[in-house]
């Protein structure tokens, strides 16, 4: 057990260096391909020469590798390897240190996390698992019809839906009904605000979190059908249990192992959305400050965000490893 | 059981945070009618930094308009300067320029402002290295060069600046400033309003890094707190002593990408706002919104330019003629950009000091004219097809395919577009073999910046950089209006520049963008400055 997760974190390490050099060989071709992010800065103004490159070097490109292209420029990414090697993760281009920044979106794109975790326990866990119960019956078409639904309106359509068009005359609503700091007032306010940051994340981690519990809720389904009708639970029920013992213990935790899985692909997943409901719903947080980055040709905000996303991904993925062992004996991590 | 324990523990922060939020707004909130008058704005999420020597976008100098006063201030109708802090600025060869400035003044730490103040500032965005957006303003002064260093073509510094300070600045005594510039300029004095020649504090230099976020200003409102990102918050000053400042004690910026903050003002958490392309229908037919919406044309100027650098049709300007006058720019506008824009006749906005609508004879829509203006440049090459060049942008690719379609429709001239993400960087290059978007807003309120700074080179043989386009009578023009002896015939002189040009007739005007904004019912006396477009905040009044 020990030597597996010692082997799995030199993989992550490994996996995750890969990652930082793909990414600085796709920046810097970017950079080089197409054009220079610091003249952007001068817009319709032509610079000089030492103009230029006074931005240039303002915004880390001094090097003139990276006015050649092709030149893998290994120089900046080693020093930057070395930087991170000594917890220094840099600066974005006004200077303020990638911790700061990070410390600041960090916390709201967890607690969206939280929503739409949350989200997919109770309904894509409790639907999946009420489906498999009666299976065939009008509930089970009635639930399966509804994931269906969820999956034809991706995560962007149904938020830039209930944002321009619904969020409006709900909060009008709620502030004339209940007052203007009443709880439903703020859960349907527009945007993300700082003053209440459970509160109006709460409906966009819902959104978010539906579009992800709809594979989720036919795994589970799914999984759970092949232990209804498998021999140990048939033995469970001759000896007497009661149901709801033998879906607890016998059904629910053995359809796991496959649910668990999907977990770890959701959650990637999730992120990508996070991105975009960051965006739509003006969250201040890691996708959100990505996209920021990226118009703005930030590298090393760029570089450093994706390099703690892949570092949390891998990170879920040795847990989800893990987790097998935990709920199938059988399973064991050599 | 874990499970469990996450679920509990999210709700009990979830009643944590709904309990903290109900006893925290309710004093804070100016939205309801509370003590201190708060107005509530949306601000861009990529503004990065408040230093005036660095700002150079619409939004921080939307910001900055209120935590500085500059030596001038624009007049909100007409655009024309008048003195604010300045006391006197005075010249008598346009060449030294003498400002005193009015005595008693402070910055919101309690440090004066006074000569030496501004000169501290201007020295800090001259200096090359230091890397300053506003940089480029500061050449017309004497001993800038000194201040750049100098590179070769593969980026390497070849010559580190010799100076770190501007020669032709010369604090004479505490208020009075000396300015000597490199050649006489007559509209020097204008330019003093602009964010980049405000001044700069002890303080601010000292840790630039913290006056980036928190700049000391000498304006009538301090900035509280940034939060980089998601709000962006500033209190009246007590001890102001000038005149201009509004009747609210607070403002509230919160931060939004792009035009995002459409429902939180429709919700009615904003004072200002306008709606995003797709909404613009519905939020003018809505009676009730458009009562509370004010349009005003600003300076932002969209034009066609060609490569006059090379041969072809492009240096005919009967071909230049017939592509212009076979754009029907109204039409144009009304599909694309409905109300948010109107043609432009001129290559100086008519509402700049100096700009006059109409010196462009050939810019309004004319078929048949233009058809037998393409007959006698020679018609276009059969099969060739008219490459139209921008940078990548989705409004301004369906704006230039109507204007591409325009032209297939009335002279047969099939066109592609080319987007690209490299457009300056190429432009600069002169690597065009096509038509190409351009735009320009002015640096200060002159006609002159419209002309010196988009079309004079100097160089006879190869014309300006983007273009390639040189006239010496144009060039004569600027001169005589930069050596007059006073502002008003400088204007005349530059006008006759703008004559020149329309004789010449090197870029197609096509329209000069309305600033349209839309009010909350708790402000009255919105009022759009001609020049930047921006609300003017001071004007700007609570009424509850």
């Amino acid at each position: 057990m020990v030597s597996y997760v010692i082997r799995r974190v030199l993989l992550g390490l490994f996996t995750v260096l890969l990652v930082l050099l793909l990414l600085h060989l796709l920046t810097t071709l970017a950079i080089q391909l197409n054009g220079n992010p610091a003249l952007a800065f001068f817009g319709d103004h032509v610079p000089t020469a030492s103009q230029l490159h006074a931005v240039e070097v303002r915004y880390g490109l001094g090097d003139s590798c990276y006015q050649q292209p092709g030149n893998p420029c290994l120089g900046p990414f080693w020093h930057r390897l070395s930087e991170y090697a000594h917890g220094d993760f840099g600066t974005d281009l006004e200077g303020r240190p990638l911790t700061d920044l990070l410390a600041q979106a960090l916390p709201n794109t967890l607690r969206l996390f939280v929503i739409v975790t949350i989200t997919w326990l109770i309904i894509g866990m409790l639907l999946g698992s009420v489906a498999a119960r009666f299976r065939g019956r009008p509930i089970d078409h009635s639930i399966r019809l509804t994931s269906v639904l969820i999956d034809a309106f991706p995560v962007f359509v149904m938020l830039v839906v209930y944002r321009f068009i619904f969020t409006v005359p709900l909060t009008t609503w709620a502030r004339r009904t209940f007052g203007s700091d009443s709880i439903p007032a703020l859960l349907f306010k527009p945007s993300y605000s700082e003053e209440h940051p459970w509160l109006t994340l709460i409906i966009p981690g819902l959104l978010l979190g539906l579009t992800g519990c709809a594979p989720f809720l036919r795994l589970v389904r799914a999984a759970q059908l092949e232990n209804y009708n498998a021999e140990h639970v048939r033995t469970a029920r001759s000896k007497g249990l009661s149901n709801a013992h033998v879906t607890a213990y016998h059904i629910v935790r053995n359809s796991s192992v496959p649910v668990v899985t999907a977990v770890g692909f959701v959650f990637a997943d999730a992120l990508s959305g996070a991105v975009i409901t960051e965006g739509v719903m003006n969250i201040r947080g890691m996708g959100n400050l990505l996209w920021q980055s990226v118009q703005k040709s930030d590298v090393s905000v760029v570089v450093g965000i994706v390099t703690i996303l892949s570092v949390v991904t891998i990170g879920v993925m040795l847990l989800v490893d893990l987790a097998y062992a935990a709920l199938d004996p059988r399973i064991r991590l050599d | 059981m874990k499970r469990g324990l996450a679920v509990s523990a999210a709700l009990a922060m979830l009643a944590t945070a709904a309990c903290s939020s109900n006893s925290g707004s309710t004093s804070e909130d100016g939205g309801s009618g509370d003590t201190a008058k708060t107005i509530h704005l949306a601000l861009g999420q990529d503004v990065d930094t408040l230093l005036p020597m660095d700002s150079s976008v619409g939004d921080n100098i939307g910001v900055l308009d209120v935590v500085f006063d500059g030596l001038v201030r624009y007049d909100a109708k007409t655009g024309k300067p008048y003195n604010y802090v300045a006391q006197s600025i005075q010249t008598k060869d346009n060449l030294v320029w003498t400002i005193k400035i009015k005595d008693g003044l402070t910055f919101s730490n309690g440090e004066p402002v006074d000569a030496a103040s501004f000169a501290r500032s201007w020295n800090y965005s001259a200096y090359g290295p230091n890397a300053m957006a506003n940089n480029y303003y500061f050449k017309r002064i004497k001993g800038y060069d000194a201040m750049q260093g100098e590179t070769d073509d593969d980026g390497n510094v070849t010559v580190k600046p010799k100076a770190k300070s501007l020669s032709g600045l010369k604090v004479i005594d505490p208020q009075t400033l000396q300015v000597t510039l490199t050649a006489p300029f007559a509209g020097f004095s204008i330019m003093l309003g602009y964010t980049g020649f405000y001044p700069a504090a002890k303080a601010c230099i000292a840790d630039i890094k913290a006056c980036t976020k928190k700049p000391i200003g000498n304006g009538p409102f301090v900035i509280d707190n940034w939060n980089q990102g998601t709000e962006l918050t500033a209190s009246k000053r007590k001890d102001y002593k000038l005149s201009e400042t509004p009747n609210y004690d607070k403002i509230d910026w919160k931060e939004y990408a792009g035009s995002s903050s459409w429902p939180d003002f429709q919700a009615g958490d904003l004072d200002l706002g306008a709606p995003p392309p797709e909404q613009w229908q519905q939020a003018n037919s809505d009676p009730d919104l458009s009562s509370r919406k004010v349009t005003k044309e600003t300076a932002d100027l969209t034009y066609l330019g060609f490569p006059l650098y090379k041969k072809g049709p492009w240096d005919s300007i009967d071909f230049r003629k017939a592509i212009s006058m076979a754009i029907d720019r109204q039409k144009v506008i009304n599909a694309v950009i409905p109300g948010q824009s109107v043609p432009a006749t001129s290559w100086v906005a008519p509402n700049i000091p100096g700009g006059k609508a109409g010196t462009c004879q050939w810019c309004t829509f004319n078929p048949t004219a233009a058809k037998a203006a393409l007959a006698k440049a020679g018609g276009w090459p059969a099969g060739q097809t008219l490459n139209i060049y921008l940078g990548k942008d989705d409004t301004s690719e369906a704006y230039f395919k109507a204007i591409g379609d325009q032209i297939t429709l009335n002279l047969g001239i099939k066109y592609k577009l080319i987007p690209s993400e490299d457009f300056f960087a190429e432009r600069s290059a002169r690597k065009f073999d096509g038509a190409f978007r351009n735009n320009w807003f002015p640096d200060y309120p002159l006609n002159e910046n419209f002309l010196a700074e988009v079309y004079a080179s100097g160089d006879p043989k190869n014309g300006n950089t983007n273009f390639g386009y040189y006239d010496a009578a144009f060039e004569k023009a600027i001169k005589a209006g930069d050596d007059a002896p006073d502002i008003d015939t400088a204007i005349t002189k530059y006008a006759q520049a703008e004559q020149v040009l329309a004789k010449d007739f090197p870029t197609i005007p096509l329209d000069y963008s309305n600033s349209v904004t839309f009010y909350s019912d708790r402000v009255d006396n919105v009022a759009i400055n001609p020049f930047s477009g921006a609300t003017e905040l001071r004007l700007l009044k609570y009424v509850g």
